[in-house]
């Protein structure tokens, strides 16, 4: 925000400063250890009246200060211009804070050079007890040294009181101040142990040899324990968010903390068998592998170290973007392009979005992410996006991905931020509108002067998901549709005929054909496709069925019946993968890839692995579906639950470009499938109107799963509930399929609706749902007159005006409500005075299309 | 643009800005010193070795050295760059991400040379056809890393050429706007050479006052190289203050006052330095030598502030006090001091022409 950003491309992302840092850290904590190292190694040659340990000492002393004055004294000077490079504002605040505590921390680097130039010059010159005091003079102020440094970077992660009081000392003696001095103190035993290795393993006189070696396997061994004890003691120091961050949050910390852990014991058997194994061949090797072990579990110590701050580069003070967390308010209410100074593009015009849009990037990226370089880099990841997928993990990434910072801007440069992330840095998955072509459908014959009888066939969902398993690996599509259909006999008073009758169906597409006869029950009769049908090639969201009833052998009636698939899911609007068919439809197995690793990566599975080999991964098999009858596995959240629960976190509900459903439900109105063809869509409603939002829709299911004691119910439930319209009490949960919004919410009495939200009323089982509820008069189906729910007449689908309103075009030639309009004839073969289906429904309709 | 609008917020000091200022210059004083010896070492043995000119025990003297004389070039570094952070820092982040690729390759090219000098310094004597190369490869990291020294703090105090950075974000910009930059460079570079070279002499000095009678004849040369870089920095100083604003080439008020006079003061120390330098008198020069750096220093900080006057001053700075950590450093500091003077009392008797162990282990 202050300071202009050094536009590092491929070596950003906190390259330079890793490679400097793990360099300078190791050597610097050998100038600690080694300086005992070489005092108790000249006192044991004393000790023992050894001239050849003197000797390796002197020699020992003379890598040491070529290795630790010259490039340890260096790098550290090249950590220093480097972070003020990098992260400017961050350094300029530790310099403030502690200025004098670096002009001490110099006054001792001073005493050490000194004193080490001393210490190899004057050996063998100098009475054995004033060289050992050079010697102990540099050891403790290399000690000292570590004591300050350790004070300042240990601030960075837990800066405790100073955050309250601002003060040196509370800032200086911070939470893990002591915890952190003990460990790096033990490190830098071990180091010095492991540099001794180096060393004493070129001694020629055999026995010299071996016993240095053991001697440097004591320094090596002894404070691995006392390590390990005080890294025990650094972790329960540690603030809860500190801990969470390092071991529960940041996914990449996992392997270095694995990594840490299991390099203890190797060097532990290293450190033994360099002293059992004595061949010099086989020792130096060691050595050098030892030295390299060493180097990494400390490289993995610092990033994990690192990375506990995370989003902050100054914990709870100062973010990694270098904005502070008391500006966040500000700089989202006013922009960042308004409030940093190095910005070129002020204002954002149509004209100059692009170049705005890197200068976001430059701010609020780049602090940690390069471009195609080897860390943090950002292309593959916003190469996964849309750009309306970039503008939910935008304006959620605090709370989904915690270790980074909340976006610092206004709602209009996030939606230029991710535009210019998946179009123009990148090429996102993000789509040209789809053109549809639409296609005129003929209704079946139906002839209302002489035909006796008529079906009124419906679905149980006027649109279902299919994920299509057999292509995308991935079955978590929606059960497959259940047709319904009742047969009436007309007449002055008509007759819904039952068994009597046989009806049978018939799907028929390019791909593949369904038959079966349907089953009596009540007075409709039933038939559940044995399969989710195959969408055409030539992509429609929808097949037809064909339904027919027979008596006695001879047809008596026929209908056409839509069966509304979707195969437009969004999921690669944030997990990438290419659409599987026809470029713009239809779930690839490379999005299906990336799911399931995202999947393993969240909750430790292995499903990628399955999948590599051919599986295809069902979810229902762990997550219960009670469309299916599909139990799951008890402590796992239902598979509703668990899916719009988990990216409610993700999907930014309050977007004003983005309906949150149809992100993932494929109704995008430019997309393959096109808009809801439903009623209510044409009046301006959508599905939050009875859904609730994203959040309150994942909230109500979540409730549900908390009251049973589901695990991760009530910890996705926390993470979401502040994006809740309603207090998260006020919710009612629910169960998924069974529980859904009550049309006669809106609808009171069948009468004109009043309100426009159906949310947080649900229907109570399975028989309240409008697909199994009747009219009034108990005989007919809801739906057999009004149309499957999601696809209610008049239905404008946008690939067929016909398609959604097959029966009212077949039977009254229009789009409305079988018997809308006092259509009664229909069925009746004498006009009607009494509203028996339902009060209202002798009435003019009121939702005329043209 | 307006410049001043990209000019960073600084952050507040725990002590008034006045006790960061003595900090500086004291700490650059003693810095400049050993980086000019640092510098002017590595070039008069450069030049030394390639026109292989007769200055053997000159060179030999040189490579035992240089390595610590870089390391407390580096050591003394330490405390300006610090204190001129705190006082600058706003300015200096800036001007250091504005050429951000040669301010971090300073690190790298400081490590070669160091490296450099101690190869030059432990393998003198197996080595002799390559000392001419590694003398220059010495040299020229030294002159690469004083030139990045020179643009950045050129650019720091320019924020009327910061506004290139929308052309150049990559860390490359140079500082040629600056008129003042390639004289003030080369300033630099006679003056380590000047000053490398009395170091030179003050040694021999040293050595004929303690009976080697070798020593005298090498003071000449050492006396020729401070005189004669110092009589050509008198005409480089004079461009460097020709490339200087108006503004603070004329008497205008009481900062170019003080600047005039120090600037006066040191142009005269530096006159009667040249004079005792060609006459040979060491101790003389070096005084009059120290005069005029130290008027020079002082010349420097002063027109720093008033290039700077149009967009900040140091009393702007807030404060926030806090004199618990100042009143730490300055015990340590004492103390740290006392341990030095302590350590080098110790190995004194050690440590003596005749049986030095320095020489003794660069000739063994």
């Amino acid at each position: 925000m202050n300071y202009p950003i050094w536009q590092l491309d491929a070596f950003g992302g906190g390259l330079f400063i890793a490679v400097i840092a793990i360099f300078h850290v190791y050597v610097s904590h050998f100038a600690v250890g080694g300086g005992l190292f070489l005092v108790l190694t000249e006192m044991k040659g004393l000790r023992e009246g050894s001239a050849e340990i003197l000797a390796y000492t002197r020699r020992h002393t003379k890598f040491f200060l070529l290795l630790t004055m010259v490039f340890g004294g260096l790098t550290g000077v090249g950590i220093w211009l480097t972070i003020a490079l990098l992260s400017p504002a961050a350094t300029s605040k530790l310099i403030h804070i502690f200025v004098f505590g670096w002009a001490v921390d110099w006054v001792f680097f001073l005493v050490e050079i000194i004193s080490l130039l001393l210490y190899y010059y004057t050996f063998e010159r100098l009475e054995p007890k004033k060289h050992l005091l050079l010697g102990w003079i540099y050891f403790i102020s290399a000690l000292m040294s570590l004591f300050v440094i350790n004070g300042i970077i240990d601030f960075m992660l837990t800066p405790g009181e100073w955050l309250t009081d601002n003060n040196f000392w509370s800032g200086f003696f911070n939470p893990t101040f002591w915890p952190a001095l003990f460990f790096r103190t033990f490190m830098a035993l071990m180091i010095a142990g492991l540099f001794g290795f180096l060393t004493s393993v070129n001694i020629k006189d055999t026995t010299l040899r071996h016993n240095m070696v053991r001697y440097c396997g004591i320094w090596l061994l002894a404070p691995l324990v006392l390590l390990l004890a005080s890294a025990l003691w650094y972790k329960a120091a540690l603030p809860a968010p500190q801990q969470e961050m390092i071991f529960l949050v940041a996914p990449e910390m996992k392997p270095f903390l694995g990594l840490f852990i299991w390099l203890s014991p190797l060097i532990f058997a290293g450190g033994l068998g360099m002293a059992i194994l004595r061949p010099q061949n086989v020792q130096r090797p060691l050595a050098w592998l030892l030295l390299l072990l060493g180097f990494v579990q400390l490289g993995c110590f610092e990033f994990i170290r690192e990375g506990g701050r995370r989003p902050y580069i100054i914990h709870d003070y100062m973010y990694s973007t270098s904005i502070l967390k008391a500006d966040l308010a500000e700089t989202r209410k006013n922009g960042v392009l308004a409030s940093a100074r190095w910005i070129h593009n002020r204002t954002i015009t149509p004209e100059n979005r692009m170049e705005a849009g890197k200068e976001l990037l430059n701010l609020l990226c780049l602090p940690c992410h390069s471009l195609g370089g080897p860390l943090n880099d950002i292309l593959p990841v916003a190469r996964r996006f849309s750009p309306a997928g970039m503008r939910s993990f935008l304006a959620t990434m605090d709370t989904t991905s915690p270790y980074m910072p909340p976006f610092a801007g206004n709602r209009e440069e996030m939606a230029v931020l991710a535009d210019y992330l998946t179009t123009h840095l990148t090429q996102g998955t993000g789509d040209n509108p789809v053109r549809i072509r639409p296609e005129t459908l003929v209704p079946a014959a139906f002839n209302g002067e002489t035909d006796e009888y008529l079906i009124l066939a419906t679905t149980d969902m006027g649109m279902v998901l299919s994920s299509e398993p057999e292509f995308s690996g991935i079955d978590f599509s929606f059960a497959p549709p259940t047709l319904r259909a009742q047969v009436i006999e007309r007449g002055e008073v008509p007759a819904v005929l039952g068994k009597e009758v046989q009806v049978s169906y018939r799907v028929k597409t390019d791909q593949e054909t369904l038959t079966g006869t349907m089953t009596a029950a009540g007075s409709a009769f039933e038939a559940t496709l044995p399969k989710m049908p195959a969408v055409s090639s030539d992509f429609r969201p929808y097949v037809l069925a064909e339904i027919s009833a027979s008596k006695n052998g001879r047809i008596i009636a026929a209908t056409k019946l839509k069966i509304g698939i979707s195969t437009t899911l969004g999921c690669r609007n944030c997990h990438g993968g290419p659409w599987r068919q026809e470029g713009k439809t239809g779930l690839s197995r490379e999005t299906a890839a990336n799911i399931l690793a995202a999947h393993d990566q969240r909750s430790k599975t292995r499903l990628s692995r399955a999948f590599a080999d051919g599986a295809i991964i069902t979810c229902r098999d762990c997550h219960a579906d009670s469309s299916r009858d599909s139990q799951g596995l008890s402590e796992r959240l239902n598979l509703s639950a668990a899916i719009h629960g988990f990216h409610a976190a993700y999907i930014d509900h309050t977007d004003p470009n983005t309906n949150s459903c149809d992100f993932c439900h494929g109704n995008n109105p430019h997309g393959a499938t096109g808009k809801l063809e439903d009623l209510h869509g044409g009046l301006g409603l959508d599905c939050a109107n009875c859904h609730g939002t994203m959040t309150d829709h994942s909230i109500s299911l979540l409730k549900e799963e908390k009251q049973a004691r589901i695990p991760h119910g009530g910890k996705l439930l926390a993470l979401i509930a502040p994006k809740a319209s309603l207090p998260v009490q006020a919710i009612k949960g629910r169960s998924p399929w069974v529980m859904q919004p009550d049309c006669l919410t809106c609808h009171q009495d069948f009468r004109p609706p009043e309100t426009d939200s159906a949310f947080n009323s649900w229907t109570q089982d399975r028989q309240g749902l409008y697909a199994h509820r009747h009219s009034m008069d108990g005989v007919l189906l809801c739906t057999s007159c009004h149309g499957a729910p999601h696809s209610l007449y008049p239905a404008d689908n946008p690939h067929s005006k016909e398609a959604g309103n097959l029966q009212p075009l077949q039977y009254q030639k229009n789009h409305y409500p079988i018997g809308a309009d006092q259509g009664c004839a229909v069925c009746h073969t004498v006009a009607m005075e009494e509203e028996m289906h339902h009060p209202g429904s002798l009435g003019t309709f009121r939702n005329r299309v043209e | 643009m307006n410049p001043a609008s990209l000019i960073p917020a600084p952050d507040p000091l725990q002590v008034p800005w006045g006790w960061f200022q003595v900090l500086l210059s004291i700490t650059f004083l003693l810095h400049l010193l050993v980086m000019n010896i640092m510098i002017g070492w590595s070039i008069i043995a450069c030049v030394n070795h390639i026109f292989k000119l007769p200055r053997a025990e000159e060179n030999q003297l040189i490579s035992k050295k240089l390595p610590f004389t870089i390391a407390f070039a580096i050591n003394f570094g330490v405390p300006p760059l610090l204190f001129l952070q705190v006082l600058y820092g706003h300015l200096m982040y800036t001007s250091s991400v504005l050429m951000a690729v040669f301010w971090l390759s300073i690190v790298l090219l400081l490590l070669l040379a160091y490296y450099g000098a101690y190869i030059y310094k432990l393998q003198f004597t197996r080595i002799p056809g390559l000392h001419s190369l590694l003398t220059s490869f010495i040299a020229i990291l030294f002159l690469a890393i004083a030139f990045f020294f020179t643009n950045n703090t050129s650019l720091m105090v320019s924020p009327e050429s910061w506004p290139r950075y929308f052309d150049e974000p990559n860390g490359l910009l140079v500082n040629f706007a600056d008129p003042t930059l390639i004289p003030r460079y080369l300033h630099s570079v006679f003056a380590s050479v000047a000053v490398g070279g009395l170091a030179l002499g003050l040694y021999y000095d040293w050595k004929k006052r303690h009976g080697d009678l070798a020593a005298d004849a090498r003071i000449i040369p050492a006396m020729n190289w401070f005189s004669y870089a110092t009589i050509l920095n008198f005409g480089i100083g004079t461009w460097y203050f020709g490339g200087l604003p108006t503004t603070i080439r004329t008497v205008t008020g009481t900062a170019s006052a003080f600047t005039l006079f120090f600037l006066l003061s040191g142009i005269g120390a530096a006159i009667l330095s040249v004079i005792y330098g060609l006459q040979r008198r060491v101790r003389q020069t070096a005084f009059a030598a120290l005069a005029a750096i130290i008027c020079m220093v002082a010349v420097r900080e002063l027109v720093r502030r008033q290039t700077l006057a149009p967009w900040f001053s140091t009393s702007e700075l807030q404060v926030v006090p806090q004199y618990s950590p100042l009143l730490l450093f300055l015990a340590v500091f004492a103390a740290g001091l006392a341990l030095v003077w302590y350590m080098i009392k110790l190995v004194r008797p050690a440590h003596n022409p005749a049986t030095n162990p320095v020489d003794s282990e660069v000739q063994s």
